[in-house]
């Protein structure tokens, strides 16, 4: 493995409160990359490559983005889970995926997939927390 | 264009069970070994619990 993983053999990262922020905020936008930036690179690049992908199989399979939507608490809880992927959800927002298509048989399989590459980057940016204060 | 999304979902189930076994592999285990393995079991665990719970749902609706 070419980064050992072991806290012994790597310096703390800190625990500023800055550097939480930073790593938090790099780890949402771009999966994996709160471990690339702590010298995680092996995971890193697994989160890198997975978690977009489930979030693009999501969409090919005519899943959807869920709105914000207060009247629906599951719709809500949804609309959180798909924005955890970061900037994978940004550019479908901007490139208008996401519409779902109900009727497709593959449609609930969409929504599964989109929500839990969200829900797995949440986890992920809780590793990534706990690496930078020094835990892992 | 996008090719056809496949109407199997066996193949759907494969690869939602590969995609959330290697994150969590990833995630739980430090060494590179480990966390094949460890990958290799949740993912058989996934597709064991599939073609279970596949089966006792069969009879259904009675």
């Amino acid at each position: 493995m070419a980064t050992k993983s072991t806290t012994a053999e790597r310096p703390r990262a800190g625990a500023e409160p800055w550097r939480l922020a930073l790593v938090c905020a790099l780890a949402w936008l771009i999966p994996g990359a709160g471990h690339f930036f702590q010298g995680r690179r092996d995971k890193g690049l697994v989160f890198l490559v997975t978690l977009p992908l489930m979030f693009a199989l999501g969409l090919w399979f005519q899943g959807r983005i869920f709105p914000f939507e207060w009247s629906d608490p599951l719709v809500f809880l949804g609309a959180i889970a798909d924005r955890g992927i970061g900037v994978p959800y940004l550019i479908a927002y901007f490139a208008d995926a996401g519409a779902g298509r109900v009727i497709a048989a593959s449609y609930e399989y969409g929504n599964t997939f989109l929500m839990t590459s969200g829900l797995l980057n949440f986890l992920v940016i809780l590793d990534a927390f706990d690496i930078a204060q020094g835990r892992k | 264009m996008l090719p056809t999304v496949p109407a199997s979902h066996f193949l759907f189930m494969v690869a939602y069970a590969l995609l959330v076994s290697i994150v969590f592999a990833a995630l739980l285990k430090d060494q590179r070994r480990e966390q094949v393995r460890t990958g290799a079991m949740m993912f058989g665990a996934f597709l064991a619990a599939a073609f279970v719970f596949g089966w006792l749902m069969y009879p259904f609706p009675l």
